[in-house]
């Protein structure tokens, strides 16, 4: 199955899902992205900076004190709320996602970390 | 229109009750475009005037049941999702001294952006209890709501441009503090710098110094990743870093008009955080 036809099915399971797209953090790029709403290239790279920011000090030192090296995101805002997972055997590959508040956010964080892993091991 | 016929058709669309009918008879009263699901909330009460349980489900989660006779709040008869409900739930009959923390309950239960459901059922005794209860136009008057505007219609569109302005403008200074208390006690430690809510903290001591130690050193750091993960630098925003986020440990940070939240979170903390972050930026 493809990184498309994979991302896909996400978005079909999740009608909250806007965006899920496949990232390369270390390029910061996004390699693959569906949605049901259309995003600028501009929005696309946004995103993923956003992404690297996340996974960046100063929180992630204190993070990783205390438990750790994290490797999923949570932002939230007024607008909606960006998920960004990183794989924790291929470190560059991230999933970003954009949802509505109202999301299942732990069924849709088990979800992505699955298809993560399906695609970071080229399955 | 003519103004005055404004009231009369605002009090039409109120019983109008043939809007969307969910699960169980729910009938829709407020979609998830409403500015203001509460005061659909309020004119439902309003509406109704035979001695009624008015059971209302807020999208995010949150749940209502509450006994209405002659346009006035009776009894709280149950609460889900909304926390400092005991005090309400305890009253035999609410009265003045309840209404502070009645309007803090209806305002926590019924978040912007989500849509608000009611189920209508006898209230089961005589309506021999319409003198007492709260009113709801006292309610209305203290939320400065209208009760007589047409629904849809709560606050001029120029007050609110745009859905994130819209929600923004919702946020209350005490924001910070009411989304640590919704996360409860996964949130095993936190620390509030700046804002309305300075130096407001729960958890162990030498967790919260820690936290404290921290904010000190790197909370003008903190603040620009937040701006950098953010849609709008310097606004409301929130960062949650975990291994897994559904089992154990996580770190918090988030700001709010001038104050940053700083905490520890443990165990499967995704399954609160959106109805947390919802239920705190709810106009309080």
């Amino acid at each position: 199955m493809g990184v498309n036809e994979t991302i896909g099915k996400v978005i079909a399971a999740f009608p909250q899902t806007r965006l899920v797209a496949f990232a390369d953090l270390a390029a910061s790029m996004i390699l693959v992205s569906q949605g049901k709403d259309d995003f600028t290239q501009e929005a696309l790279d946004r995103l993923v900076l956003q992404a690297r920011a996340s996974f960046d000090d100063p929180l992630f030192s204190l993070s990783v004190e205390a438990f750790g090296e994290p490797h999923s995101a949570v932002v939230m805002e007024t607008d909606g709320i960006r998920v960004f997972l990183r794989s924790e055997t291929e470190p560059a590959d991230a999933l970003c996602c954009i949802c509505d508040h109202s999301i299942d956010l732990a069924a849709f964080l088990a979800r992505i970390r699955e298809t993560l892993d399906q695609i970071s091991s080229g399955g | 229109m003519n103004k005055a016929i404004i009231p009369i058709m605002a009090r039409l669309q109120a019983l109008q009750t043939a809007s969307q009918i969910g699960l169980g008879g729910a009938r829709t009263v407020a979609q998830v475009s409403d500015r203001q699901p509460l005061a659909a909330l309020l004119r439902e009460v309003n509406e109704t005037v035979l001695g009624r349980t008015l059971a209302f489900t807020s999208g995010a989660g949150p749940q209502l049941t509450l006994e209405v006779a002659g346009r006035r709040v009776l009894r709280l008869v149950a609460a889900e999702g909304v926390a400092n409900a005991e005090a309400c739930l305890n009253a035999h009959v609410l009265e003045d001294a309840n209404k502070d923390d009645l309007i803090q309950i209806l305002q926590a239960a019924t978040p912007r952006g989500f849509d608000l459901r009611v189920i209508s059922q006898p209230i089961g005794r005589d309506g021999d209890e319409v003198s007492v209860g709260l009113p709801v136009a006292l309610l209305a008057d203290l939320l400065l709501i209208d009760l007589d505007t047409l629904p849809g219609t709560d606050e001029p569109a120029e007050e609110e441009p745009s859905a994130p302005v819209e929600a923004e403008v919702a946020v209350s200074g005490a924001a910070l503090q009411r989304f640590a208390l919704q996360i409860g006690p996964s949130l095993m430690a936190w620390l509030i710098v700046g804002g309305e809510d300075d130096g407001t903290f729960a958890g162990p001591e030498e967790m919260v110094s820690h936290l404290g130690g921290f904010l000190d050193t790197e909370g003008e750091g903190l603040s620009g990743q937040l701006d950098r993960v953010s849609s709008t630098p310097g606004g409301t925003v929130s960062l949650v870093l975990g291994a897994s986020l559904q089992d154990g440990h996580s770190t918090l940070c988030a700001r709010h008009a001038g104050g940053l939240l700083l905490g520890l979170l443990e165990g499967d903390t995704a399954r609160l955080l959106p109805r947390a972050w919802a239920l705190a930026l709810a106009k309080g």
